[in-house]
């Protein structure tokens, strides 16, 4: 793009993304509560700036050094003055036990999840999060429906490495760590959709882990949560390919590209051929055909697709790092076989350029999953 | 008053350290901390050019949503490498041990420090240093950010390659820092002269004391914990791994244990001149002399409770965060009177406006801002909003660039008459001042809007429809117009160097003992110890026009010389 094409782009009047020229809007209840906290500070603030800056360029203008007048300075200025030093050292000291309080307030009232609020479990792995909904049996990926007006908490946790889960229009952040529960918890207001950003640097694509929170009133909420929880139990055994790439692919995608490019992971175009023919090569010096003899570990070569999703440290393909996470406990039986389906037929469901085919021809497709062989 | 001149009026050069041996040897093996220091300072400025180079990266790629220049990789090596370069090449080492070397045995009337050899040890650990934290760039690539957070940091399959490189140049840096701070303290303890009494110290050597302190007992924690992240990197022993048992978090704690002191370490030296400046540029003796001292030490002191508010979403528990957000706010105290005192300082002064009183200017308004923006993030509630986001890295370039680093190149623009014994440009400072201050203003204000409406920080791209790319923008332009600022002092600074009128021995009206020998100084300082005065009474100085400096008023008595009437 050219320096000044980008320049064109740029709209003006969306300097601020709703809100405030400090805060972007609310949609929280615990919003509103920070937000007085930081406009209070605030105002402390714009007065002893004014105050300061006032003072600065005023003495520095009235006491500016006369020319001709370089010497002969005095010594009578005062150098010291108690009641003056108590009074702003006492002012602000005050000022600032304040703020400690109000804040210290808010923030326990914003760690305490009320007892009833409805439970998510967040997992965040290199760069994708996923949300489990307990209570329908469902699991989301890259967006996040919570009901309005009723308090979600979540329980988060990391597959790999530290990330932070972060709703800037509700006003909570916690950080995920590896190893551990955290928490947070929030009660929506208004619904809509809502940005949620990993604010913990966790390498490559830290900057491309985002997620929607999607505010949805209580019964589109449980509508659609039924409809999620259904989802793939309904789907024809030849749809699941096409399920696959438009729901699970984008948990692959940081590290999987469809159009033979390697990046942090093996392109997925080409890989089963290569699975197919055992011609894959492994850092031990192995290669995949040395597990596919009769009897061998991957007899069934679908296996070794399964065994890379759920056990991916255990066979690390030649000039890759072991960066996969595992899926295991995230997806469910029918989604891996839906995977391992959609990484068979990728010929069939993507264009030369990875680019995915409208209504792909899945007529003839291999659609048998290797289980039960 | 008999009529015969004063010998030590306006010194006359006898000899010069610069000139007194020649030779590459004769710099590379010097034991003289005016050599030294002036080594420290060419090592800095230009560890300062790369660190720069790689923050100008960083803000044009996110001139567009989608990044400009660089690949996801390559941005994150980028800002790792700014900030590691900034925090451990530049800010720590720049004022106590450029400028604080130089200046420092010289406010003391002393020949050198006390363990010269020590000091220019120092000087090539800082190398040594340097050359590992480079050499990781080239060494696998360094993309940790410069906190080395663990797991990441330690996980074979996630960091790049150059993270023990990187930290081993950093555990040696900190064997550079720590050698210097005991130098110093020795120093300061041993080498006072006769009549300069703890609380007739100029205030600069007060701050450079406690920034010592800070050095010597905070530094070893960063090194046993950088020293343990290599072995655990290496070996997988299992202290930071949760997959081996290891605490991640634990990481964070012995981190910020030394680098929360550290921030002390790169603005308390600042401060230490910033008091200086105004005192010296305004003609006025210092407001409050004896609580700048002792908040100078209470600051250091305090330094070291208050690491856990780098953690507030971390998971440590809500008491332990109810309690370090209180002891931060106590730490807020201190600094806010050292404001009052600067601008009480210049109440009833003879102010000049001269390029290091600019700067000095330029500091308090830029702390101001940068420490009333840290209310936001002591303040617990607010702190969960804003923690990673640009906000916080707008409030830390306030206080560790806008103060810490323009307090260094406000010392640099006072001092260099005294290094170099030649005027830059008056005129060209000044406007490479404005030019820095408002490029400045432009660059990270904006970030304080892009972070509190939710930009996180390390995103090598963003939303393109979040309404951050006008902040971006605008701070992107403010970055080029410091980098011109910069040249600008780089070519001034030059051009005096072949070019400028001598500097008289005292250009500005110092009173403190630096100003009493030659600039540049002869090679032992001073011929005879000299006596100590009130290092802040300006009104026995006149200025005089022949030499273009000030000196000693006639009709006043030197101390310690024996009255003519
Ligand atoms: C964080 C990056 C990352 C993500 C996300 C990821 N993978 Fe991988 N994957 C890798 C890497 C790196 C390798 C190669 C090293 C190895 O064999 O483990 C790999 C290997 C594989 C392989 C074996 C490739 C071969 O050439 O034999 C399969 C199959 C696979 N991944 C499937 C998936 C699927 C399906 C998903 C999404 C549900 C996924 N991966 C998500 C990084 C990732
Ligand atoms: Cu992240
Ligand atoms: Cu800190």
């Amino acid at each position: 793009m050219s320096i000044f094409g980008f320049l064109a782009t740029v709209k003006l009047g969306e300097a601020t993304s709703g809100g405030g020229f400090w805060m972007p809007e609310g949609a929280s209840t615990v919003a509103a509560e920070v937000d007085e906290v930081f406009y209070f500070i605030n105002n402390i603030n714009y007065f002893f700036f004014a105050l300061c800056t006032f003072v600065l360029v005023y003495f520095a203008i009235k006491y500016r050094l006369k020319p001709n007048h370089h010497s002969g300075f005095s010594h009578d200025a005062p150098t010291h003055n108690t009641p003056l030093e108590l009074t702003w050292s006492i002012v602000p000291l005050f000022l600032v036990g304040v703020m400690f309080w109000l804040g210290m307030d808010g923030y326990l009232r914003l760690n305490e999840s009320p007892e009833d609020a409805y439970p998510v479990s967040v997992t965040g792995q290199k760069w994708s999060w996923t949300f489990q909904h307990p209570e329908y049996g469902v699991t989301e990926a890259g967006e996040l429906t919570v009901p309005l007006g009723r308090p979600v908490r979540l329980l988060m946790t990391s597959s790999d490495v530290l990330h932070s889960l972060f709703i800037p229009a509700f006003r909570v952040k916690n950080d995920v760590v590896p190893g551990r529960y955290s928490s947070l918890w929030f009660e929506a207001t208004r619904p809509g959709q809502y940005r949620l950003y990993c604010s913990e640097y966790c390498g490559k694509d830290h900057s491309k882990m985002l997620a929607v929170v999607n505010v949805l009133p209580e019964e589109e909420f449980q509508a659609q949560l039924g409809k999620l929880a259904r989802e793939y139990e309904d789907i024809e055994d030849r749809d699941l390919p096409v399920y696959a790439l438009t729901r699970l692919y984008n948990r692959c995608a940081s590290c999987h590209s469809l159009d033979g490019k390697s990046g942090t992971g093996p392109s997925f175009k080409g890989l089963w051929e290569r699975t197919k023919n055992g011609t894959t090569a492994f850092t031990d010096g192995s290669t995949l055909a040395d597990y596919m003899r009769p009897g061998g570990e991957f007899e069934v070569p679908e296996n070794y697709i399964r065994d890379s999703i759920l056990n991916p440290q255990h066979y690390i393909v030649q000039n890759y790092l072991g960066a996969m996470p595992t899926f295991k406990g995230q997806l469910k039986e029918r989604q891996i076989d839906a995977l391992v389906l959609m990484i068979k037929n990728m010929d069939r469901l993507v264009d030369e350029q990875g680019n995915p085919i409208e209504s792909p021809d899945l007529g003839d497709a291999d659609i048998s999953t290797g289980a039960g062989q | 008053m008999t009529g015969d001149p004063r010998p030590l009026e306006q010194p006359t050069l006898t000899d010069n350290y610069l000139t007194y041996t020649r030779g590459f040897l004769s710099w590379a093996l010097t034991l003289d901390h005016k050599r030294i220091g002036l080594m420290y300072l060419c090592s800095v400025l230009l560890a300062f050019l790369l660190g720069g180079i790689f923050a100008l990266l960083v803000r044009t790629q996110l001139l567009v949503p989608e990044g400009l220049i660089m690949d996801q990789d390559d941005y994150n090596q980028a800002f790792t490498l700014h900030g590691g370069i900034m925090v451990f090449l530049v800010i720590i080492p720049s004022t106590p041990a450029a400028l604080g070397n130089f200046v420092l045995p010289i406010m003391l009337g002393a020949k050198d420090v006390a363990f010269p050899r020590l000091n220019l040890m120092s000087y090539y650990l800082w190398v040594i240093g340097a050359i590992f934290m480079v050499y990781s760039i080239f060494g696998g690539g360094l993309d940790t950010g410069w906190t080395f957070y663990t797991p990441y940091s330690i996980d074979q399959n996630s960091a790049m390659g150059g993270v023990i490189p990187a930290v081993t140049g950093a555990f040696i840096l900190g064997f550079s820092s720590i050698f210097t701070g005991m130098n110093f303290i020795v120093t300061i303890h041993r080498l006072r002269p006769k009549g300069m009494t703890w609380f007739r110290m100029p205030l600069f050597l007060w701050s450079i004391y406690a920034t010592a302190v800070i050095q010597v007992l905070a530094t070893p924690v960063l090194g046993i914990t950088l020293a343990l992240l290599a072995v655990e990197r290496a070996f997988g022993i299992g202290i930071f791994d949760p997959t081996l048992g290891g605490d991640p978090v634990l990481y964070q704690h012995f981190f910020w244990f030394y680098s929360h002191p550290a921030v002390y370490i790169m603005i308390l030296p600042a401060m230490g001149i910033v008091s200086e400046l105004i005192a010296v540029h305004s003609h006025r003796h210092i407001f409050g002399y004896s609580f700048i001292a002792w908040s100078s030490v209470a600051i250091a002191m305090f330094s070291f409770i208050v690491w856990g508010h780098h953690m507030f979403t971390s998971g440590q528990s809500p008491l332990v965060n109810v309690v370090f957000s209180f002891i931060t706010f106590s730490v807020a105290i201190p600094s806010a009177v050292k404001v009052f005192n600067w601008l009480a300082t210049m109440y009833k002064g003879a102010i000049s406006w001269n390029t290091p009183m600019l700067y000095g200017m330029g500091f308090i308004f830029l702390f101001v801002i940068g420490g009333l923006t840290g209310l936001y993030l002591g303040t617990l509630s607010t702190d969960i909003h804003l923690h990673d986001t640009y906000f916080v890295v707008a409030h830390f370039h306030y206080v560790m660039m806008g103060s810490a680093l323009i307090g260094f190149i406000g010392g640099l623009h006072h001092w260099w008459p005294k290094m170099i014994g030649k005027m830059y440009n008056e005129n060209a400072g000044r406007v490479a001042f404005v030019l820095f201050f408002i490029g400045y203003n432009m660059t990270f204000f904006t970030q304080f809007m892009l972070g509190s409406h939710g930009m996180p920080r390390r995103y090598a791209t963003y939303p393109a429809d979040a309404g951050f790319q006008m902040y971006h923008i605008i701070s992107t332009i403010g970055s080029y117009m410091m980098a011109i600022a910069f040249f600008m002092m780089a070519a001034y600074f030059i051009s005096s160097i072949f070019g400028g009128r001598r500097a008289a021995a005292n250009p500005w009206g110092g009173r403190s003992l630096e100003w009493q020998c030659t600039s540049p100084p002869p090679h032992d300082n001073f011929s005879e110890q000299p006596e100590v005065g009130d290092c802040y009474d300006f009104s026995v100085l006149r200025w005089d026009e022949a030499t273009q400096g000030y000196v000693w008023r006639e009709d006043v008595d030197r101390p310690g010389e024996k009255s003519h009437a």
